[in-house]
């Protein structure tokens, strides 16, 4: 019988020649991402007592969430950790300004086919992109990482999810995958591998792939993943010249479940307040005022997504009760914006062009709204709060339904202006 | 009785009397601003005092928004907020949101200063619009709220001190430095509540963005207002954006001066004022090789597009590339000065150098906004003030001109501009 | 003016040169609830970071040049106003302080050489329509330069809004 690629990695990881999902192996991640909380993750770390971080070259570290430092507590915690990387000798640190810790990862050539990837963080399994096995773990298991340098993990149920028919225009990826956690629910692939395949999988590039991937966390998903590619190794030349073996789940590999969807006739999407399996077409929710409206993120912050919010609000301008914030995942991809003229059309629309970070997205810093006020988001998270404000509303959405949003200042499909 | 100072003429012409050095006077006002600080209190304190009495003048009221841009804490949202819908209720026209920028650039790029105007505004840096002559000053809320029922205000006519320049000087010597000279030699216990009016070959020959450094730290000296007569090219870019034919106020042949002082600024060099005060002015090769953490450029002081340039060409000649453990972070003043920067490729010199570059407003300047630094932090900063804890508690600031800001930061240390 | 302007309190001395972000911190000014920005006065000077839980009612801040340098906030005055400080008195003003605290109604003298006569702790008397002040606890005298005109007609409105508002009856 095959095994799922969730299977194949980690037997391979574990020097073994199968594992069973449920099975418990011991592995050595390729990469440890941390971001922000290594502060407080090297705290823990010292308490285990381990003085020396057992494997400095899988720490891959990204300051990213409040950036540059909004408050005294969050200027002396950067400071704390610019410290522990130096103690430790940590190469792979991306101080404030260089992007997001998921878009950083992978353009620094740490997200590799056939790697194993730990992050303290949600939304790890963004990598799986690049067809690694991305996983979410915890401070503590993060400091247990930092110390020993393995991990053990229970080897995932998998879900292969296929994606085929025409995708029409004015739809994206992300409405696909909001669509598809609209369907399965927010625990729907809990601890789940989630192998996204099919045609119109195969078709996406990078970009949209990590946008399922991303949000693959949404469903609950352990990890998500897409098969490597031609594709995916012509958006690594150059960026790493490290050894790297792909790994592809067998074609006879069994999977708990076996999703399809056809796109054809899939409208935009949007996840309505305040969680994200709330799931309806944006036809349902047309025309509901908006005071914010943000693109960016480790979901929808790349090139691809501000040229499609380019091409939208080029020559216009945005609703005069509207604010809009453009947040580029990365300074790579903000220095492409910039090349492309993108960033000259949005701030000319009337956009608020932020630092590369994370800001609005968690509510400790940029785009704060006011009780009562509503932002539609190309994030990845609604929950009521997750803004800075819980009495305020998200909407989640593709960017360019965002963008089309933010030119009538209420909820517009993007169909009817592309 | 002898002439009128350029204050006398001002107050003379905006309250109908013979205003006169040491009178009160009941003055008119062309425009009274407010930003996201300060605006809520006056919103507040208007309708504790006047309920729903309509304001004197709706479109002789602005609001500008960058102080916070975009808010961080949902305090500010709902600031900004009850800012927007009183302006609103009212029907105040000029509400500059938080994609806007500095407030006082804003509205002299709006063509909403003109020389010989009176504005107040809640910001003790309006009085930098004295560089187009403009008497523009800061209050507090009871002030501003009282001026938007009333339209006038009380002031005391100051008395006014002739401030003449000479000599020659060359880059990397700059307005800044001109500026910070002057703090260095002025007793403030002299210039306290005074009106300055500054003449001479070295005034006469700086541009506009020189012209609104220079009179940006008037403020820091003490001083009510700084006057610099605008010339003829500014009096038509002025009129260009005002859509009229725009006059500078000349004080008479035998005006009466409380002093006139002159200063000699002939090899003028590079210049830095060192924690904790203003006027602890050095030159910059005394405390050469200060290891520093943070550099700032922008601020109302340092925040148009020439600043940014001399900035960005200073990065490129010594390298390009940012310290690494320094924290470069760039704000533009304004939108439009953004738009200039981002078409001349400095965003780009500035990313690839490692800086951030934030959306435009006051940035680091207003503490709590970002930048903020933590304990034993080091800053080198374009704007204009640098007591003790104000950007972090335990932190020490330096004010500089922009090449010197960008030497700093490509060392990492206080260094000269190659 | 009145014997409003009469007070009695403990004396706090502070140096010169204190900026309004030293009496009131900068990252407090979204703050609008005055109860609130009395809980941040003097936060940031060094060695006065507990002020607010030991001052008292009618306690007197004493400083010397230049006080309240800076900012237009009137947060500045405000922070102090609702602590209970009975008043400021200083060898100088920065005016923009000057002028809040006169549009606030917030009694303030001017008294040129007086961080010379006080120290903390010190009970003073202060009479601020004479401008003389007693160190009743050291026996010394000092003068201070009362309000006078616009200034000190505004102050005993209670303000600026009470002082327009006495002239919008009186035109009635």
């Amino acid at each position: 019988m095959g095994q799922t690629f969730a299977q194949k990695i980690l037997a391979r990881k574990a020097g073994l020649e199968e594992v069973e999902p449920g099975q418990i192996v011991t592995v050595q991640p390729d990469k440890l991402l941390t971001h922000d909380n290594t502060a407080a993750i090297a705290k823990i770390f010292r308490e285990i007592g381990v003085e020396r971080v057992a494997r400095p070259e899988i720490n891959v570290i990204v300051l990213d969430h409040v950036v540059p430092a909004a408050t005294e507590g969050h200027a002396t915690n950067h400071q704390q950790i610019r410290r522990f990387v130096e103690e430790q000798g940590i190469t792979n640190f991306y101080d404030v300004g260089e992007g997001i810790c998921h878009q950083v990862l992978p353009e620094k050539g740490h997200a590799l086919p056939g790697y194993l990837i730990v992050g303290s963080d949600s939304h790890t399994p963004t990598h799986g992109a690049f067809g690694a096995f991305a996983a979410g773990i915890g401070r503590t298991e993060a400091a247990s990482v930092m110390a020993t340098g393995e991990i053990w993990l229970m080897v995932p149920h998998s879900f292969r999810v296929v994606v085929k028919g025409g995708l029409p225009k004015g739809v994206y990826s992300k409405d696909i995958v909001l669509h598809i956690i609209g369907d399965l629910g927010a625990d729907g692939a809990d601890y789940r591998s989630v192998e996204f395949a099919g045609p119109v999988v195969e078709e996406m590039s990078i970009a949209s792939r990590m946008v399922l991937c991303n949000m693959a966390a949404e469903m609950g998903a352990k990890a998500g993943v897409v098969e490597p590619d031609e594709k995916t190794r012509s958006w690594l030349t150059g960026r790493t010249s490290a050894d790297f073996q792909e790994v592809l789940a067998d074609p006879d590999a069994a999977y708990e479940r076996v999703i399809e969807y056809d796109v054809t006739e899939l409208a935009p999407q949007v996840a309505q307040p305040h969680t994200v399996d709330n799931v309806v077409p944006i036809t349902e929710v047309a025309g509901t005022r908006i005071d914010q409206a943000f693109i960016g993120t480790c979901t929808n912050g790349r090139l691809e997504d501000f040229r499609v919010a380019a091409r939208i609000l080029r020559g216009r301008r945005i609703a005069p009760n509207t604010r809009l914030l453009i947040l580029p995942a990365s300074r790579e991809v903000l220095l492409d914006a910039l090349a492309e003229g993108i960033i000259a059309d949005l701030v000319t629309a009337g956009a608020v062009v932020l630092n590369p970070g994370c800001g609005p997205c968690l509510g400790a810093h940029q785009g704060v709204m006011a009780p009562g006020e509503v932002t539609l988001s190309t994030a990845n998270r609604n929950f009521k709060g997750r803004m800075g404000c819980k009495e305020a509303e998200i909407y989640l959405a593709s960017p360019a339904a965002v963008a089309a949003s933010a030119l009538t200042g209420e909820i517009a499909d993007p169909r009817e202006f592309l | 009785m002898s002439g009128k100072t350029i204050i006398e003429k001002i107050l003379s012409e905006h309250s109908g009397e013979d205003a006169r050095a040491g009178d009160r006077v009941w003055a008119d006002l062309d425009l009274a601003v407010v930003r996201d600080f300060g605006g809520p209190n006056v919103v507040l304190e208007y309708e504790k005092q006047l309920g729903d009495k309509p304001v004197w003048d709706p479109q002789k009221i602005a609001m500008t928004f960058d102080y916070q841009a975009p808010a961080k804490v949902v305090l500010v949202a709902n600031n900004q907020r009850a800012c927007r819908q009183f302006a609103v209720k009212h029907g105040v026209p000029h509400v500059f949101d938080v994609n806007a920028g500095v407030g006082q650039h804003v509205l002299l790029e709006h063509g909403m200063v003109l020389p010989g105007s009176l504005i107040i505004g809640t910001d003790s840096h309006m009085n930098l619009l004295g560089a187009v002559g403009s008497f523009s000053t800061g209050m507090g809320t009871t002030d501003v709220a009282a001026g938007w029922a009333t339209g006038r205000l009380w002031f005391r006519v100051p008395e006014t001190i002739k401030i003449t320049f000479k000599g020659e000087y060359d880059h990397p010597a700059s307005a800044k430095d001109l500026t910070l000279f002057l703090l260095s030699k002025i007793d403030t216990s002299k210039t306290i509540y005074k009106s300055l009016e500054f003449y001479g070959q070295p005034v006469d020959s700086l541009s506009l963005a020189g012209r609104l450094t220079l009179a940006s730290m008037v403020t820091e000296m003490e001083g009510k207002i700084g006057f610099i007569t605008p010339n003829q090219s500014i009096l038509d870019w002025i009129g260009g954006r005002a859509g009229r034919n725009v006059e500078a106020v000349l004080p008479d042949q035998d005006a009466s001066y409380w002093d006139e002082w002159e200063f000699d600024v002939s090899g003028l060099e590079p210049l830095i004022a060192c924690p904790d005060r203003p006027d602890n002015v050095k030159p910059v090769r005394e405390v050469a090789g200060t290891s520093v953490d943070e550099v700032f450029i922008g601020s109302c002081t340092n925040g148009r597009f020439e600043d940014l340039k001399v900035a960005a060409e200073v990065l490129q000649g010594m390298g390009g590339k940012v310290a690494p453990h320094v924290r470069l972070v760039v704000t533009p003043a304004t939108t439009e000065v953004a738009m200039e920067a981002v078409e001349a490729g400095l965003y780009e010199t500035f990313i690839k150098a490692g800086a951030m570059v934030t959306n435009q407003g006051c940035s680091l300047c207003t503490i709590g906004h970002h930048g903020v630094l933590a304990e034993g932090d080091v800053l080198v900063s374009t704007g204009n003030r640098n007591f003790r804890g104000k950007l972090g508690k335990g932190s020490q600031a330096y004010l500089a001109g922009p090449a010197v800001a960008a030497a700093t930061a490509v060392k990492g240390e206080i260094s000269l501009p190659e | 003016m009145s014997k409003e302007f009469v007070f009695r309190g403990r004396a706090w001395v502070v140096g010169d040169d204190i900026d309004t972000d030293m009496i009131y911190h900068g990252s407090y000014l979204p703050l609008t609830d005055p109860k609130e920005m009395a809980k941040h006065a003097l936060e940031y000077l060094p060695g006065m970071e507990d002020f607010t839980e030991k001052v008292q009612p009618g306690d007197i801040l004493v400083a010397g040049k230049n006080f309240g340098c800076g900012s237009s906030r009137e947060h500045a005055v405000i922070t102090l106003q609702y602590n209970d400080v009975a008043a400021v008195i200083a060898e100088s003003f920065s005016r923009i302080f000057y002028r809040n605290a006169v549009n606030l109604g917030y009694p303030i003298l001017e008294v040129p050489g007086i961080t010379a006569e006080v120290e903390t702790g010190d009970e003073l008397e202060i009479d601020a329509n004479t401008g003389h002040i007693l160190n009743v606890t050291k026996g010394i005298e000092v003068h201070g330069i009362s309000l006078s005109g616009l200034e000190k007609e505004i102050m005993t409105a209670g303000g600026l809004f009470g002082y327009l508002k006495a002239e919008f009856q009186a035109e009635e």
